[in-house]
């Protein structure tokens, strides 16, 4: 749940990559901290092990100051992916402001898809959030790959779902920052009514995807 | 779980803000505090961002004052009473928090991922024990639920014999029913016409007893016919004990077949008992069949259930009389075979076939039509035979008849 801490003047929102293993959610970070441009950016953490697996979670610190002062942090975080690591992926979902549900596009990944899918929104429950109302949007990745669900049977599946679909190719840096911020908008809407951004820290929806995006992004 | 909550402590969430005297908490201070004191070769502090000094020494001012910076923010100071090597010392410092940090973060959600494992385990470990629970209770319990349901089949059988012998005694009244009939229809004719014998003796008393002449006696006599009363009413009185003896037999061998359940053991003579079965059963099967006893004479007695062995010959019997179609013969024979007693029913009806003989002992087995038969007559007899230690075999020729052969052991 977003961070307030009135004394250090600092707003802390976490995002959480969630998905089956060798999605791309460690992909989708990788590219962001070289894509994006924001006010502030923090080193990139990876912790996994030695053949590329992520084991216990990836960490992207990106940062804004609101007109008011606020400093805004967003901290990017990527789950182990692997069925194994459920409760570690439980625990890293804890407190989430959003997730990005990152599906593999391969037409043979359609049951690890719903799997780690239906494993996300119980995840959500257990934690203590509610499926409905926590922002959360999906990504399908691996687009420049043959043997690929096709737009339109992807659309056709999660039509009558209340989550947007998104298309990318992490590796090539695709898509990456359109699904950041599709989160964002959705994120910056479900805390403004408590936190009240615009209104006492100056800090529109626009201003604040632009702003944790950096450049020209998000415009 | 209670035992867990107690193993365990509060964990911090693994992504809390982290201070600099957190991140420095796995860090040997005293050897840092060294190591840089070499390398900037001036007094040195570092604060955190309240000021208070962590490592180093106590400065009131300094010359150099670089923040040092975790993630985005700054989380303390590097104090130095010299310029030139400070932002490289901050730096080394900044890559030292890093490290800790990932370690801590590392760590810290490790031991969240292996309490919740945990937590899964336990529940799962309560679960087996509930389902166990419930696994040895039924165990525990099997036993006496086999035992009431054996109870349950046993009382059901029971009903079930009770009402084949029902049946079998019902198929007997209807001609028992005549057999006492006809006895008391003509015992009441006699008794009728012997009421007018009496009131013509008591007319020829009167006479005699006013004093009539003798003329006149001997009148009266003629003219009620008294020679040929007195001779008719003897004769009568006569036929009407021989009938009531007729009933008396009849009686006494149906009690054969009254409270069979209560019936003893006693010392009985196995002719007897048939004997006593084929009176019965005579009218019954000998409609369109005759019935030939073979009885061999000085069986031994043996003590047996004389009732139960009745109610098994006639059960046979009266399959014996429905086998029989037209015309035929229902022979029973008797002998001593091998020390054992010998009872053979024969009879010349159709016959069983190949496929339905191993199966005529089964229970609830007919060939009647629905309702007309229990299916239970020949397990009866079975059962009964077998209680008493002896056999019963069945040989059937299709078209020519069927033999049932019962061997008894002799008891004392």
């Amino acid at each position: 749940m977003a961070d307030l801490d009135e004394q250090a003047h600092r707003l802390t929102l976490k995002l959480v990559y969630y998905g089956p293993a060798l999605s791309g959610k460690t992909t989708n970070l990788v590219r962001l901290h070289d894509l994006l441009a924001p006010e502030l950016k923090g080193e990139m953490m990876v912790l996994e092990t030695k053949n590329d697996r992520t084991l216990f979670f990836d960490l992207l610190p990106l940062g804004l100051s609101a007109p008011s002062g606020l400093l805004i942090k967003l901290r990017l975080f990527t789950v182990p992916g692997q069925v194994a690591h459920d409760s570690t992926r439980k625990a890293v979902l804890s407190g989430a402001d959003g997730v990005v549900f990152v599906a593999d596009s391969q037409r043979n990944q359609a049951i690890n898809n719903a799997g780690s899918f239906e494993n996300l929104i119980d995840n959500i429950g257990r934690v203590g959030q509610d499926p409905a109302t926590l922002p959360l949007v999906a990504q399908f990745n691996k687009r420049d790959l043959p043997e690929i669900l096709s737009e339109q049977q992807i659309m056709e599946q999660w039509r009558g779902t209340p989550w947007p679909v998104l298309f990318a190719c992490a590796l090539q840096g695709r898509g990456v920052i359109e699904t950041l911020a599709e989160l964002l908008g959705r994120v910056y809407q479900a805390v403004d009514p408590r936190l009240a951004l615009g209104k006492d820290h100056g800090l529109d929806q626009q201003q604040f995807i632009t702003g944790l995006l950096g450049g020209s992004h998000g415009q | 779980m209670a035992s867990n909550a107690q193993d365990t402590l509060p964990l911090p969430a693994f992504d809390r803000a982290l201070e600099l005297r957190e991140l420095l908490a796995g860090i040997n201070t005293e050897r840092l505090a060294a190591a840089l004191r070499q390398l900037l070769g001036a007094p040195f502090a570092l604060c955190a961002v309240n000021g208070e000094c962590l490592v180093g020494e106590a400065l009131d001012t300094a010359i150099c004052r670089v923040p040092l910076r975790a993630e985005l923010e700054t989380v303390g100071y590097l104090l130095v009473q010299q310029e030139d090597d400070a932002p490289a010392a901050a730096t080394l410092i900044e890559l030292l928090l890093q490290g800790a940090a990932r370690y801590q973060m590392a760590s810290t959600l490790h031991l969240h991922a292996v309490n919740d494992d945990y937590a899964r385990l336990q529940a799962q470990h309560s679960a087996l024990l509930e389902s166990e629970a419930r696994y040895k209770e039924l165990a525990a319990t099997l036993e006496q639920r086999v035992a009431e349901q054996l109870r349950t089949i046993e009382h059901t059988r029971l009903q079930l014999y009770q009402a084949e012998k029902m049946a079998a005694v019902g198929q007997l009244a209807a001609g028992v029913a005549h057999e006492i009939n006809n006895p008391i229809g003509f015992i009441n004719s006699n008794l009728v016409t012997a009421q007018s014998y009496v009131s013509d003796l008591a007319e020829v008393v009167e006479c005699i007893a006013q004093g009539a002449a003798a003329a006149d006696i001997s009148a009266v006599m003629q003219r009620k016919d008294l020679v040929f009363v007195l001779n008719d009413f003897q004769k009568l009185l006569t036929e009407s004990s021989s009938g009531a003896q007729r009933i008396a037999a009849i009686v006494r061998n149906l009690k054969g077949f009254a409270n069979i359940d209560g019936s003893d053991e006693e010392v009985a003579d196995l002719n007897g008992i048939v004997r006593g079965v084929c009176n019965i059963v005579l009218r019954e099967i000998t409609r369109h069949a005759g019935l030939q006893l073979q009885l061999a004479d000085g069986l031994p007695a043996t003590r047996c259930r004389p009732a139960h062995l009745g109610q098994a010959l006639l059960n046979m019997l009266l399959n014996a009389g429905k086998a029989i179609t037209g015309q035929g013969t229902i022979t029973v024979t008797t002998a001593l075979d091998d020390g054992r007693l010998r009872l053979q029913i024969a009879d010349s009806g159709v016959g069983i076939s190949a496929e339905v003989l191993p199966r005529i002992f089964d229970p609830f087995f007919t060939t009647a039509d629905v309702g007309s038969g229990t299916g239970l007559g020949l397990t009866v007899s079975r059962d009964i035979i077998t209680a008493h230690g002896g056999d019963i075999t069945v040989h059937s020729t299709p078209g020519q008849g069927t033999v049932f052969t019962i061997l008894l052991p002799v008891r004392d």
